[in-house]
């Protein structure tokens, strides 16, 4: 059986309609991970506590925003020999 | 100072709700005192102190002591140890509930905190040598300049791109800077690699005072990527820094250990 003109042209547009399909449907897959790829720097940040230098400051803000207060103390020094806690 | 608990990403996930305060113990009188406040064995104040407190500052939320442990069970003693996983979790969990109490109040929670300073560039130098940090002094001999720059770069400091990776100090005169190297007289955002024992520094790079905070992004990033953290273990710096002399000396005397060794003073750290 041979295909009519018409019907291989409907194919041919069914079959291109496909493949867009299939371009779109790999482009969509590709997108999250080009965008995580862009994205990798700021996850692999080391994240950190940001901290308050002096009681004065930091009790001002705690007042001034309602927050609660994390309090940390400790010698910037082990024997005497400083630049460690 | 214990670090796994304070390294640990859902407590410092929690500590965004919390208004987080490190100082340095023997280098303010009046803080020694506030330190006291809250623990002191025998009226003592001890080398490391750690609680959580309501936003008035005076009602302590958990049990206070010499790290996290003491609130949430794990490993106490000398050094940096490593925590049991539950104590570490109980930390995070006590800290969300905690924030869940107190979230902030409306506008002035969600605005920009002021630049987190510390108290002068000495002791800068130091705490920054010590969390292996880069410091950036906002210095200017005019107060009016250093408050625009303040304005400008707390937005940096705070926002999720800078936010705990550097620490700031301000300068207004340059006599401050003496064991800077590479120092400039010139105003600006200055940013500093801290020397491996915390006693010098040396400029890395400074940016213009008069910068929109906008424009301030890429020369601060690019600064601040320029800092070599020390490689050194606890026990070679310690050793490498006894060796080359490296001496500090607390602003008030040490305390830590008296009301256990009776009338013996000998100060430790």
């Amino acid at each position: 059986m041979t295909a009519s003109p018409l019907a291989l042209d409907k194919l041919c547009k069914e079959s291109n309609m496909e493949r867009k399909s299939l371009i779109l449907v790999v482009v969509l897959l590709c997108v999250p991970l080009v965008l995580f790829g862009q994205e990798a720097p700021s996850e692999s940040k080391t994240e950190k506590i940001a901290w308050h230098g002096t009681w004065k400051g930091g009790l001002a803000e705690a007042k001034r925003t309602g927050k609660p207060i994390m309090l940390v103390s400790a010698v910037p020094q082990c024997h005497s020999v400083p630049g460690v806690w | 100072m214990d670090r796994s608990f304070l390294a640990d990403k859902d407590v410092i996930s929690a500590s965004r709700k919390f208004v987080c305060i490190r100082l340095a113990t023997y280098e303010n009188a009046e803080e020694n005192e506030v330190l006291k406040g809250f623990f002191a064995r025998g009226g003592n104040l001890e080398n490391t102190v750690f609680t959580l407190l309501t936003p008035d500052g005076k009602t302590k939320l958990v049990t206070a002591g010499r790290s996290p442990a003491w609130a949430f069970g794990g490993v106490s003693g000398r050094g940096i140890n490593a925590q049991p996983e539950e104590s570490i979790k109980k930390m995070g969990q006590t800290m969300e509930a905690i924030a869940l109490a107190y979230p902030g109040e409306g506008k002035a929670a969600k605005g920009s905190p002021p630049l987190p300073y510390l108290a002068d560039l000495r002791l800068a130098l130091n705490v920054t040598a010590a969390d292996r940090q880069p410091l950036v002094v906002v210095f200017s001999k005019s107060a009016k300049e250093r408050k625009k720059m303040e304005q400008k770069l707390s937005k940096l400091a705070w926002s999720d791109q800078f936010i705990g990776d550097a620490q700031y100090v301000f300068a207004s005169d340059a006599s401050e800077f003496k064991s800077v190297k590479k120092f400039k007289m010139n105003s600006g955002f200055i940013v500093i690699q801290p020397g491996t024992f915390g006693l010098t520094g040396e400029v890395i790079d400074v940016i213009d005072a008069q910068l929109s905070a906008d424009k301030l992004v890429e020369p601060l990033a690019k600064a601040l990527d320029k800092h070599k953290p020390s490689t050194l273990t606890y026990d070679q710096h310690r050793q490498l820094g006894a060796q080359a002399g490296a001496h500090w000396k607390s602003a008030t005397p040490n305390t830590d250990g008296l009301s256990r060794r009776g009338n013996g003073w000998r100060p430790r750290r």
